[in-house]
């Protein structure tokens, strides 16, 4: 019985997938992630696209296979990169729905529009807000005086996020669904997230610094053929508190008045042009 | 070399902006990248790499969070750069000629989303029959031509006959306009680095942002030197709060 028992465990969890299978989903998913992206299911088309060589190789039946299409067809959106720690999920379910295990339809779609949006927080933060912002502005100083590393300085941007998304695609799925969860719990990625956003917010305060510009040029003619400048008084405060104060008006309008982003630019031209007509600017 | 040029940057929008490879399609999507061989087919790599610079700053914090691009810096870039150095613009002027074509890649954007729509319905009829080659036709093949059709002729056009235009154009716009294109183009960037504070979302950490802004201010420190001091604020406030036992930030 004992022994009966422990073979059966060892054929159960022997893994169906290989290496490769799991390495083309992958390849599949970064490749199309953002092709595909519609305003009605957003990534779904290229979630359901990346499953195909998991889903082919479990699903023998047709019924079964379409069955499982059909089920990633479903609204999906989260970080490229990040997100892919859901697919690992996804697919190590797949795997042990499709040996028999109960695990209902809606157990896998919860898992996975249950965690795109805070991965897609992690993401967000680590690679579009920190590593993005770093690398570029880095390659933007050496182009500014003409070196070709401009160009070449971004493709490490590109090297180290496919690299990234490889390992969390495989940490995914060899976690599983259960420990996924408890892990975003856990210390370590609180730790995480914490430290990326301090130095997200550090790095966007200093590129702010660098390359937001906003002068008022105008200048008091005072009595005694002195001369009273705007900008002398406002750089005598505090440097920079006008393109300071212009981030901010904008953080505050878009946590307040909605993520309306071509308004805002829109917003900002005809500041700019109204301010520069005038003198203002 | 007008129409090799136009070819190049057309194909180039057109496949880049399409998406293919998360993260490696926005490296060549971005002005700075795109600036190497356009200098090499126009023969003055140096100029155009500074040009590609200076665009880019523009948009070195934009994020385009839940898919929504806030600007379309390819479009921007592969439009500026070449009618930039042609006409023999400086890169500040540059900037100004970028920005309303990165604004209007983002409609085009929006159109192509909304086309694909109905790719997402053609899925649908695939997985129903289990077609997986259908799935596959519908995630990359069909977007990428209609991407096509949407990007590459307004590009092709646009450096075939634009340059000339354009010199002229600029010659004729008055000072105070061109003066409000480039201050709009020192504004700009504020609305990247604003979207990102708001991406993080993490109010009670925002001085964080106010101390790189005015150490950079007061101290002139360069990028990777906010880098070093960022990196270690960061890790002292993690590591502190691990020894006091986790309590919340």
């Amino acid at each position: 019985m004992d022994t009966l028992d422990r073979v059966d465990n060892m054929t159960e969890n022997k893994p169906m997938l290989s290496k490769k299978d799991i390495r083309n989903s992958y390849l599949r998913w970064y490749a199309s992630c953002e092709v595909s992206n519609s305003f009605e299911r957003m990534q779904s088309v290229a979630f359901c696209y990346s499953m195909l060589p998991i889903l082919e190789k479990l699903y023998k039946k047709k019924e079964d296979l379409s069955e499982a299409m059909i089920r990633h067809l479903n609204f999906f959106n989260t970080q490229g990169i990040w997100g892919t720690i859901i697919h690992g999920v996804t697919i190590s379910m797949e795997e042990q729905k499709s040996k028999g295990e109960d695990i209902p339809d809606t157990a896998i779609t919860g898992i996975k529009t249950g965690l795109m949006g805070p991965l897609a927080g992690i993401g967000d933060t680590m690679d579009w807000g920190t590593w993005k912002p770093l690398i570029f502005s880095l390659a933007a100083s050496f182009g500014i005086n003409g070196s070709i590393s401009g160009a070449i300085i971004p493709f490490l941007f590109a090297v180290i996020t496919f690299f990234e998304g490889y390992y969390l695609w495989n940490l995914g799925y060899s976690l599983g669904k259960d420990s996924v969860k408890s892990i975003l719990q856990a210390g370590w990625i609180q730790e995480l997230i914490t430290g990326a956003s301090i130095l997200g917010l550090f790095m966007m305060g200093a590129l702010s610094a660098n390359f937001v510009k906003l002068d008022i040029p105008i200048v008091i003619n005072m009595s005694g053929g002195n001369e009273l400048g705007i900008q002398m008084i406002l750089d005598s405060i505090a440097p920079g508190i006008l393109p300071l104060a212009a981030v901010f008006t904008i953080y505050w309008y878009l946590k307040n008045k909605g993520q309306n982003y071509t308004k805002i630019i829109a917003f900002i031209l005809v500041l700019s042009l109204l301010g520069s007509l005038i003198g203002l600017f | 070399m007008e129409f090799g040029l136009a070819l190049f940057t057309g194909l180039w929008y057109w496949f880049w902006a399409g998406a293919p490879g998360y993260t490696f399609h926005y490296v060549f999507k971005q002005p700075i990248v795109m600036a190497l061989p356009i200098g090499l087919i126009m023969g003055d790599v140096p100029t155009a790499m500074k040009i590609g610079a200076s665009v880019e700053m523009v948009y070195i914090g934009m994020v385009a969070a839940g898919a929504n691009l806030p600007a379309d810096e390819c479009l921007a870039g592969v439009i500026a750069i070449p009618i930039a150095l042609k006409a023999g613009i400086n890169p500040e002027t540059a900037v100004t000629l970028a920005i309303p074509f990165g604004i209007l890649g983002v409609f085009m954007d929006q159109l192509r989303r909304t086309i694909n729509v109905s790719f997402g319905h053609k899925a649908d009829k695939y997985a129903l029959e289990g077609d997986t080659k259908g799935i596959g036709r519908c995630a990359i093949l069909y977007p990428m031509l209609v991407g096509f059709l949407l990007r590459f002729p307004p590009v092709f056009i646009a450096n075939l006959y634009g340059p000339e235009l354009v010199e002229r154009f600029i010659e004729s716009i008055p000072q105070w306009l061109l003066h409000g294109f480039s201050v709009a183009g020192g504004l700009l960037p504020a609305l990247g680095f604003a979207i990102t504070i708001f991406v993080i979302g993490k109010n009670n950490l925002i001085p964080f942002f106010i101390l790189g802004f005015f150490l950079v201010k007061y101290l002139e420190i360069n990028i990777m030197a906010a880098a070093i001091f960022g990196t270690c604020i960061a890790l002292l406030i993690v590591l502190m709060k691990r020894e006091n036992g986790g309590e919340n930030v």
